[in-house]
Formats: C-alpha cells, sequence, structure tokens
C-alpha cells in the first residue's frame, strides 16, 4: 500500500461549549479545526482531524516524507518526520502537523488490517477510567451546574476537573458544584484542576494549599510553566496533591528533565502534540518510572484507543461524550464513567462530508488545500 | 482469532564452535535450546525460540482463549498475573516466551514481517561481530572476525577481563581483521561482570591507552549501578550493560542514576514489548540501545524498529540446526525478507532427531561465575584456553 497525497479542509463550527481557561477567558473554539484526509492507492483513507489550521505544513510534509510511503511503516515514518524537523525541533505548526499525520498513518495501518485501532496497537479492548473536562471558565454557576450533572447522569463520571485561576473564592465554589453532581455516581468523587500555565509555582503552592484545606484533588495540571521542571517539582513539594504535566510538551525527549526531576506525578500525553508514535514512548518510560499515564482530551475521545497498550493508563479527558458540531462522529462509548472504544475499523473518526462542506464555507474555505 | 493451545520442545544442540567470556574462557559448545508453539483456532502458529521453560504452563492460563492481535493487552495481564513473586526468573523467560510468540502470530495473521508489524521502514539492522572469543586461539579470533569482515561488519566486541597482555593483542588482532571493513572499525570490550568497579577503570584506561574503545559493556554488576556510573564517569568509553535484567522496571535505577551509556536488550527482556518499553524509555533519554545475539538473528525484526537501536550482536556459532531462516548479513546489516512473522521455520525431523539423539559436548549451564570475581584476578591456566598454552 502507497501513499498517494493528502486531503485537507479547514472546518468551523459553533458549539455550546467553548474551550476557555484562565490564559484567555475569551476562549478559543475547539471546534475550529482542520480535517485531514490521507489517500492510498488502495482506497484506504486515513482520517486525523488537527485542532490547529495548518494546511501548507500538512502538505508539505506529505509531499515530501510521505508520498510513495507504505502507511504501514507509521512508526518508521513518525521519526522520518521528527528527523526532518531536526533542525527547529517538532514545534508548533510543524509539531501539530507531524501529530495529526502520525494519527492519519495509524488509521490507515489499522483499516489496512480491517480491525479497531486498539487492537492494531496490540491492545485488549479498552476500558479508560474518563473524567469529564473542558467546561467554560466563564460558565455561569447555573450552566456549569446542569452540565455536570446531565453529564454525570447520562455517562456516569466519577471524576471532573475545573479551569481554575482568576478568583479563588468562585474556583472553590464551583468545585464543590462539581463534587455535588459527581455525587451521584460515588461518594469519593475524583476532583482536578487545571491552571493552564497561569500561575508562579509560588502562587499556585498557596492557590493550592488553600484548595486542599477544603477539598481533596486528586491532581493539579500546569501549576507552572511546562518546561519549568524546577517549578514543577517544587510546587509537587509543597501540595498533597499530584502534578500533572505533560499535553504541551512537544516531543518525547522534552519529558527527560521531568522525568530525572521527578517533576511530575502523573504523565499527561497528547496525540495532537507528539502523535501516537510518541505518546507510546512517552507512556513506555513512564510505566518505567513507575508514574500513571492520563490521556488528554481527543477528537471523538479517540484516546481511548491509546489507554488499552498503556500500561499504566490512569485516566482520560473527556469534553463531548456526544460529539458536537456534526462534523465528524467517532466509535467511542462513555458508559458508567468509562471510555470504550467500539469495532469500527481505524480510530473511528469518520468524516460526514455533507457536514464538511457546509462547515467548511466563505473563509474557512479560503485555506483548502486539495 | 484465539489461542488455543501450545506446545514446548526442549532439546540441545552442538554449535559449531565453542563460545567462552571472562566467566568460562575455556568454553562450551553444548547449548540448551527450546521452541514454543503457540497454537491458533485459525490454523495459525506462533514461534518463540529459546528460553520458554516450565513456567508457561502457569501463564498459558491467562492467554488461553484471548485473540492473540491483542499482545501488548496479554502482556499486561500476564505481568500483573505474577506480581506477587515478580516478572523474574522462570516467570520473566515464560512471559518473554509466550510474548514472542505472540507477536509471531500478530505479524502472521496481517500476512507481514515482524518488522512491518512494528512500524519499520525498512527490515535492516547494522550488525557487529561478537566471537564470544576467550576460548579462541589468536588464529580462530582473526579468522572469525574477518569472515565477518568480509560481509562488511566493521565493528567488533572482544571478550575480556583475565589477562591484559592477552588482550591487548587480541584487540589488535579483531581490529586488523575488521581493517578490510573499514579504516576505523569500531572496537568494543565486554568483562561479564568480572570486575570490580575500580578494578574496571584501571583495566579500560590501560586499553584506552592504546585503543578508542565505543564501549565497555558490563564492567560491573548488573545492579550496581553506583558502580556503573563510577566506571561510565572515568573511563572514556560508554557502558553498556542490562543483558542480564528482566525488564523496564529494573532499567529504571539504571537509567534515573546515569549508569548506563548503551542498553544491551534481548528476548528476555519481557519480550518483544518489553524490548520496546525499554528502548522507548532510552529513547527518552537520548540513550541508544543494542540487541544481542540469538538464533537466526531473530530478534533483528524487533530491532528494525526500535527508534534508538545502534548494531546488533552477530556471533552466528552455528545454533540453527533445525531452524529454517531466510536473513543474511549483507554490506554490515542484518537483511530480513519479507516472510511473515519472525521468518522463522521449524525443520520438525531434525528437531526430533535431536531430541531422540541429543549431541555430546561440553556444556555448564546455568552459566557460572569465576572464581576471584569483583575481588582479584585468576588469569587463564596454562592450557586452560588455547592461547595460553600448557606446560
Amino acid at each position: 500500500m502507497r501513499i498517494t497525497g493528502v486531503k485537507t479542509t479547514l472546518f468551523r463550527t459553533t458549539s455550546e461549549q467553548r474551550d476557555r481557561n484562565a490564559q484567555g477567558s475569551a476562549g478559543t473554539s475547539p471546534s475550529h479545526g482542520c480535517v485531514i484526509e490521507l489517500g492510498t492507492d488502495e482506497g484506504f483513507v486515513g482520517v486525523a482531524i488537527c485542532s490547529v489550521a495548518v494546511p501548507a505544513q500538512l502538505k508539505q510534509i506529505t509531499d515530501e516524507l510521505l508520498t510513495g510511503e507504505d502507511p504501514r511503516c507509521v512508526t518508521g515514518l513518525w521519526q522520518r518526520m521528527v528527523n526532518a524537523s531536526y533542525r527547529g525541533g517538532p514545534r508548533g505548526f510543524v509539531k501539530a502537523a507531524i501529530a495529526a499525520l502520525d494519527v492519519a498513518l495509524w488509521d490507515l495501518k489499522a483499516k489496512a488490517n480491517q480491525e479497531p485501532l486498539w487492537k492494531t496497537l496490540g491492545g485488549a479492548r479498552p476500558k479508560v477510567n474518563a473524567y469529564a473536562s473542558g467546561l467554560d471558565i466563564q460558565a455561569t454557576d447555573a450552566a456549569l451546574h446542569d452540565a455536570m450533572s446531565a453529564m454525570a447522569k447520562k455517562f456516569g463520571f466519577r471524576g471532573g476537573k475545573l479551569k481554575v485561576g482568576l478568583d479563588p473564592d468562585a474556583d472553590l465554589r464551583r468545585l464543590g458544584i462539581i463534587r455535588q453532581a459527581l455525587l451521584a455516581n460515588t461518594a469519593e468523587p475524583e476532583l482536578m484542576i487545571d491552571a493552564g500555565q497561569y500561575d508562579s509555582p509560588k502562587q499556585a503552592i498557596r492557590r493550592v494549599r488553600e484548595i486542599e484545606k477544603h477539598v481533596d484533588l486528586t491532581w493539579v495540571e500546569e501549576p507552572a510553566r511546562r518546561w519549568d521542571f524546577l517549578g514543577l517539582k517544587r510546587v509537587s513539594n509543597s501540595i498533597r496533591s499530584a502534578v500533572c504535566a505533560g499535553e504541551s510538551l512537544d516531543a518525547p525527549g522534552d519529558f527527560l528533565p521531568h522525568f530525572q526531576c521527578h517533576a511530575l506525578d502523573v504523565v499527561q500525553v497528547d496525540a495532537a502534540s507528539v502523535g501516537i508514535t510518541g505518546a507510546l514512548q512517552i507512556a513506555d518510560t513512564a510505566f518505567g518510572f513507575e508514574l500513571p499515564v492520563t490521556l488528554s482530551r481527543s477528537p471523538g475521545n479517540m484516546h481511548a484507543h491509546l489507554g488499552a497498550v498503556m500500561p499504566y493508563c490512569m485516566s482520560m479527558a473527556v469534553v463531548d461524550p456526544v460529539l458536537l458540531g456534526g462534523v465528524f462522529t467517532g466509535d467511542v462509548r462513555i458508559e458508567g464513567g468509562w471510555a470504550v472504544a467500539g469495532d469500527r475499523p481505524g480510530n473511528g473518526l469518520v468524516i460526514d462530508q455533507q457536514a464538511l462542506a457546509k462547515a467548511s464555507g466563505t473563509d474557512a474555505a479560503a485555506g483548502r488545500v486539495a | 482469532m484465539k489461542i488455543t493451545g501450545y506446545r514446548s520442545e526442549l532439546y540441545l544442540m552442538k554449535a559449531n564452535r565453542a563460545v567462552g567470556d571472562a566467566n568460562l574462557p575455556d568454553g562450551v559448545d553444548l547449548l540448551p535450546g527450546s521452541i514454543l508453539y503457540i497454537e491458533t483456532d485459525a490454523n495459525i502458529t506462533g514461534i518463540s525460540l529459546g528460553f520458554g521453560g516450565g513456567s508457561v504452563k502457569t501463564l498459558f492460563q491467562a492467554i488461553e482463549g484471548a485473540d492473540p492481535r491483542e499482545v501488548v493487552g496479554l502482556w499486561i495481564k500476564m505481568n500483573d498475573w505474577v506480581h506477587k513473586a515478580g516478572n523474574e526468573g522462570e516467570a520473566n523467560a515464560a512471559l518473554s516466551a509466550i510474548d514472542i510468540a505472540l507477536w509471531d502470530l500478530k505479524a502472521k495473521i496481517a500476512g507481514e514481517p515482524l518488522w512491518k508489524t512494528l512500524g519499520a521502514r525498512a527490515g535492516r539492522v547494522k550488525a557487529y561481530a561478537s566471537g564470544l572469543d576467550y576460548c579462541l586461539s589468536d588464529e580462530e579470533l582473526f579468522a572469525f572476525y574477518r569472515r565477518m569482515a568480509e560481509l562488511g561488519v566493521d565493528s567488533g566486541k572482544l571478550k575480556v577481563g583475565l589477562d591484559l597482555q592477552a588482550d591487548l593483542r587480541r584487540l589488535a588482532i579483531m581490529r586488523e581483521a575488521l581493517s578490510v571493513a573499514s579504516a576505523r572499525p569500531q572496537l568494543m570490550i565486554d568483562s561479564n561482570e568480572y570486575w570490580s568497579p575500580k578494578q574496571a577503570v584501571r583495566y579500560i584506561r590501560q586499553i584506552e591507552e592504546k585503543f578508542d574503545l565505543v564501549w565497555v559493556e558490563e564492567p560491573a554488576r548488573r545492579w550496581d549501578y553506583d558502580g556503573l556510573r563510577l566506571v561510565s564517569q572515568q573511563v572514556a568509553a560508554a557502558v553498556a550493560t542490562a543483558e542480564n535484567i528482566n525488564s523496564v522496571a529494573d532499567v529504571y535505577p539504571l537509567i534515573a542514576n546515569q549508569a548506563v551509556d548503551v542498553l544491551n536488550v534481548s528476548a528476555l527482556h519481557s519480550g518483544v514489548t518489553g524490548c520496546r518499553q525499554i528502548a522507548n524509555m532510552a529513547n527518552t533519554y537520548g540513550l541508544p540501545v543494542s540487541m544481542m545475539n540469538c538464533q537466526a538473528n531473530f530478534m533483528a525484526q524487533v530491532a528494525a524498529a526500535l527508534p534508538n537501536h545502534n548494531m546488533m550482536e552477530v556471533v552466528d556459532p552455528g545454533r540453527e540446526h533445525c531452524l529454517k531462516f531466510s536473513s543474511r548479513i549483507e554490506d554490515g546489516y542484518i537483511v530480513l525478507g519479507d516472510a511473515p512473522g519472525f521468518g522463522i521455520e521449524v525443520d520438525e525431523a531434525i528437531l526430533a532427531a535431536l531430541q531422540k539423539n541429543p549431541p555430546v559436548g561440553k556444556g555448564r549451564f546455568p552459566f557460572p561465575r569465576r572464581d576471584g570475581a569483583a575481588r582479584y584476578i585468576v588469569p587463564p591456566a596454562p592450557g586452560e584456553v588455547p592461547w595460553r598454552r600448557g606446560p
């Protein structure tokens, strides 16, 4: 099987929930993105959804490094893409493009085997501990309550994560709202907060200690800058809860100082940053260091497939238990608080071409690359 | 597809020549062999070479009836299964053998060589020659490395540790033999845990006055991360180690304490899955890994797909009596074919004959440690090795 080329389609959909954290309370939309369709000479199409629009990088990398190659050789191709970016490193747009292409390549490998991705990776059917995430920092208390209660009731979540950082009193009050909603499913809800790299380490320590007087936290996410392993370590040494970070790092090697200095208590990986290939490398490293791994949010909750082969997979973030926007569908169900992947071949992402055509209108279509 | 059963065959083989090191300078030529077959309801059988002893029966309960394509999930299940006593010893050998046979199955089901199943772009692995040669005469030593050099192999690893002057002489012989492949052959030495850390530093520094060494292997005990780090800090060569540990869990203290520069990995590192875990952990730290020697070089299938593999050990003492395979060494690389799985088939008639009439030879397994280790060096006695003549 040979790769013949890539088709990228920018799209924009309006969504009820917007991804807003302490860094940008005005928010960015998670549903502004790019559909990637990697074509082959055997008719299989590899699909990935990229949350940033990088059509130029996707086309260049595909033309120069992937076209004519066998997509089943995906780990070698990931290395080839990373090596080609050696000088500047796999950062920024290049990172996003490599990661998305790696997801599409794995999709092809699984489709060639006519099996779901979790099986191609070698996993038993995944049952990944899911938690509710991605709640709008600006949602009103009532809206937060309604949304969380609905999520808890319908999908059985036992854990929830709040974006915090701008108003300590509100953060504490809203953690209480989440906890209350989750009590429907468990006597001990797992509560997490995400500071989004907004605080200095000492600010984070003060903030978390205050919260910990009232609430037991499972982890604090990104309580210092992503590269500041000394700051992350310092926070970990000064609070009870675990420090979690990693989704914003660019490559497995960037985790070296974090592992070496024991700066992380929970290692977070995201295929949108490091591809599936890089995510599995980091998960194996974490296993060697006896550290649990958590998976970030993912389009169609596709990360559930990866959890199947991570020996120390702790949990994964779920923003949309059912998909908003309608440009694509996935094959991961959330039931009883667990993410369970189905049997659809590949990663389960299927593009609704009609909806995509509608969502890629006007200015979005200007960036379209055929 | 379901796993339905297994069969384990043990046998003895006599190698074409003896192999030896600092602990067994006189060498052995009788080697234990084992083949594990894992059967499925689709009439496809997975094969694993070596190590599949009695504990397979215990662990098989964990995988019976499962889909072999879920091999990583089954690895996790087996690793949890042996939790209390640990993934060590016999359990580790069985877990490793099962995992290897399952990966063989996974690739065969996909109808492709394992290197492709694992995602590699090519079935090609750089080789280095390793004579396991303490028991070889100087002439035999030259002949082995020259034969390898004529296949394009430009790197060699000498067994050392008991006699500095002899080791220096034989390093020069190895380099000369390899010089037809490269003007600057890569030289390695291996003392198989015979020295204490400071003995190692003294010995290696004297060698380094005359030779540029790429790595020194097992210059201290396998678990002694302080000692290994001490050696690494005091010699120019990289410290290679890990061949005698079992899993990524054992690699943790070595990597975290900066005790290792090159990780030796093998089928016994908890199978293909375990090998990949170790390589991935090493890769995060920017460390290379090197695959150990094995029958028919079958683990080259795995090495080809590791992101940080440097070169694989090739001994070629003649251990493939009952095996059919298509890999070959060409231009210094192990070149793998397109046969599905590991690309190994068993000649059942030869296997049965070996079991019926076991060969006679010199064997001492499990391989023992030599007197004096880590305290004082006991040089080969006259006549113990061909290069130290009897009285």
